[in-house]
């Protein structure tokens, strides 16, 4: 049942509206005007009533008054209104068993008119009967000589007939129709700027104020949006100032610490130490440039994507020697020119290809030629790849899948959060899955 | 014997500027330190100093002003200590005149290759020194060394490693002239922390592919018989 009614529902307010307004204003209409017709109906029948009752009274005066031999002649001139006939008989036409007249139906003809006549009007005797939808009213002449047989049939009331009805109904619904879409459209318009204006703010924390003008609801949750949008920018901006003074702080001891190593006689503890506080810097730099978001600072100029990937790779090789140099290939174009902030670009190939390099062994780059008006970009590697569920929650900052591997691989759990920040503010994304054939892809699109 | 090299050390954190002083000493500097920009303006006058190491975040007058104050005094070489993402400021420092910068958390033995790297320039090859140019054009391509990027003929920013630009460096450093392998050995040891530990011949030939230079017929970066490459491009520099 509800999936029938969600079904049928239009899916936008607006047209809900609309449609529960229209359905709403049709019921009132049709109410009004069966109310309408209703009177109409009982305009018509006292009408016919009266229209009906002079006629008999009208027909009765003639025959009564007419010559009795001449009566005949006067039935067959005179002209009788549809649904009245009228004969002169030796005998009644209404006949035993017949069911008795219902009262609303003798009202048509008013035979106490005619019993309330002066004697020389009186009919001696009427008798009323129901045949066939017909009243068949007898009366017999006063002198006795014979009766007036008369049928009647009320011709049907047609309360809905009438041509200005329809066109009434028809202008009037849709007068009502385009004002209720026209207000609906206007009130709803409202909504819909809230949402946009939730979008705009999920994707950049700084986007304009929503304006607070309108009708008092739409003023209100304009203000709330944006306050609430004046709390989110405080909290990420105290959250990243926060982040920025740690990373910016732990910079001077861990420098010292790096002094200090210098001095130490164990060439390998000092090996060690210094590749420790390596790591704790990398960390501190990975936080840094997380909190920052400073891809947004560095302007955007026309680059070579397929010398970017070379460099990343290489790179990415020069730091582990140990590894063969065939672990990192590059498969694309020659040359491919994109627009792009080559810094921040540079950093989100890396720590891609970092993440392939470190849980996958190895780092393949396939970048695509472009097609409608997008470069995708895969970033393979042969490792046991990621759970699907866990696919999109790698994306999600200081979030680490392994729960303890060995050190070289942890991380800090931004890599892949700083990646997408960046992609995103190019414009692109990126997207994790398995391979079929075992590893994992990271596949990045950029606008071309 | 030359006498050792006199470095001036200005830091605002003491610690570092012992430990660094100490760690130079025993590298056989001769190190004055300075806590801060006035206390440095006060030592410059009273050493000979051959390199200034400085701090670019300090409290009081900041580390640009002293640089430009001191580059109006001399032009002595100056080594930033940067820390990481103030690209604006390296930049700007570079644009003064800073000869070199070693992002802060550093490694000192890098900080060291550096130190050595930027006097052999400034005081070796019996050359005066220039301040390191915003554009050397060269076959079409620009190199900006201030910005540490490499452009195409067509604008177009063509990224490099960190091996293959310190070799595209020592190459339009030294255009038409033919540099054996063992010399470029020599030049990029003085330029990186720890060994070049690629072979020269790997470097070049990524080099020659970033720089659509046809391997088999190159036209920028030539083979030499017996063993050396050369540059063979007219250099333009602006400063």
């Amino acid at each position: 049942m509800n999936a029938l009614i969600r079904r049928v529902l239009p899916r936008t307010l607006a047209a809900r509206t609309a449609l529960f307004l229209l359905v709403a204003l049709m019921a009132v209409q049709a109410a009004g005007l069966t109310i309408h017709a209703l009177d109409r109906v009982d305009l018509q029948r006292a009408a016919m009533e009266r229209e009906m009752s002079s006629r008999v009274f009208g027909l009765w005066r003639a025959v009564v008054l007419a010559l009795p031999e001449r009566r005949g002649a006067l039935l067959s001139d005179i002209d009788l209104p549809q649904g009245l006939e009228a004969t002169l008989d030796e005998r009644p036409n209404v006949r035993l068993g017949m069911p008795p007249a219902p009262p609303p139906v003798l009202r048509m003809v008013r035979p106490e008119l005619l019993m309330g006549a002066p004697p020389r009007l009186r009919p001696r005797e009427i008798q009323a009967g129901m045949g066939f939808g017909t009243l068949n009213l007898s009366m017999m002449l006063p002198d006795g000589s014979a009766w007036l047989n008369m049928a009647v049939h009320a011709p049907p009331l047609r309360p809905w007939h009438s041509e200005t009805f329809l066109i009434a109904f028809v202008l009037m619904t849709a007068a009502a129709a385009s004002l209720i879409l026209w207000a609906v459209r206007r009130l709803t318009r409202p909504v819909r700027d809230l949402a946009r204006a939730a979008n705009a703010l999920g994707r950049d924390v700084n986007a304009p104020p929503m304006p607070e003008d309108g009708p008092l609801e739409v003023a209100t949750a304009a203000h709330a949006f944006n306050t609430m949008a004046e709390r989110i920018r405080r909290f990420v901006g105290d959250r990243t100032q926060m982040l920025a003074a740690i990373g910016h702080d732990l910079r001077t001891p861990i420098t010292r610490l790096k002094l200090r190593a210098e001095f130490m006689d164990d060439d390998e503890q000092r090996a060690k130490m210094l590749s420790d506080l390596e790591e704790m810097e990398a960390m501190v730099n990975a936080t840094l440039a997380f909190a920052r978001d400073d891809a947004a600072a560095e302007p955007s100029v026309p680059l070579d994507l397929a010398a970017l990937c070379r460099t990343v790779l290489d790179e990415a090789a020069d730091a582990r020697p140990d590894v063969d140099a065939d672990a990192f290939v590059y498969d694309g174009p020659e040359r491919l020119t994109v627009r792009g902030r080559p810094i921040a670009l540079k950093r989100a190939l890396a720590n891609l290809v970092t993440n392939a390099a470190n849980y996958g062994g190895v780092a393949r780059i396939l970048l695509e030629p472009p097609r409608n008006g997008s470069i995708l970009l895969l970033v393979e590697d042969d490792g046991p790849g990621i759970p699907p569920e866990s696919q999109e929650a790698v994306f999600q900052p200081f979030r680490r899948l392994e729960v303890s591997r060995n050190r070289e691989t942890g991380g800090v759990g931004l890599g892949l959060p700083i990646a997408r920040n960046i992609l995103r503010a190019h414009g692109g994304d990126v997207t994790l899955r398995n391979r079929p054939g075992g590893g994992l892809s990271a596949a990045v699109v950029l606008p071309a | 014997m030359e006498p050792a090299p006199h470095i001036l050390v200005v830091d605002d954190d003491r610690e570092i500027r012992e430990l660094l002083a100490r760690f130079l000493e025993k590298q056989g500097f001769r190190v004055t330190t300075a806590r801060e920009a006035r206390e440095a303006r006060r030592a410059w006058p009273l050493g000979r100093y051959h390199i200034v190491v400085l701090d670019l975040m300090m409290p009081g007058e900041s580390g640009l002003d002293f640089a430009r104050w001191l580059r109006g005094q001399s032009d002595v070489p100056i080594v930033m200590l940067t820390a990481m993402g103030e690209e604006t400021d390296r930049i700007v420092g570079l644009e003064l005149g800073a000869d070199d910068y070693v992002a802060k958390p550093f490694n000192p033995r890098e900080l060291l290759a550096r130190i050595r790297a930027v006097m052999r320039r400034a005081h070796g090859e019996g050359a005066r020194r220039d301040p390191l140019p915003s554009a050397i054009r060269f076959g079409g391509w620009v190199l900006e060394p201030q910005r540490r990027r490499l452009l195409n003929p067509d604008g177009v920013e063509v990224s490099l490693t960190g091996g293959e630009y310190e070799l595209l460096t020592v190459l339009v450093e030294r255009p038409n002239r033919v540099l054996t392998r063992d010399m470029l050995m020599d030049l990029l040891r003085g330029r990186q922390a720890g060994p070049f530990d690629r072979a020269i011949d790997v470097a070049v030939s990524r080099l020659r592919r970033k720089l659509e230079d046809d391997g088999r017929n190159p036209s920028l970066i030539k083979t030499v018989r017996g063993g050396g490459y050369v540059l063979a491009a007219d250099v333009e520099r602006a400063a």
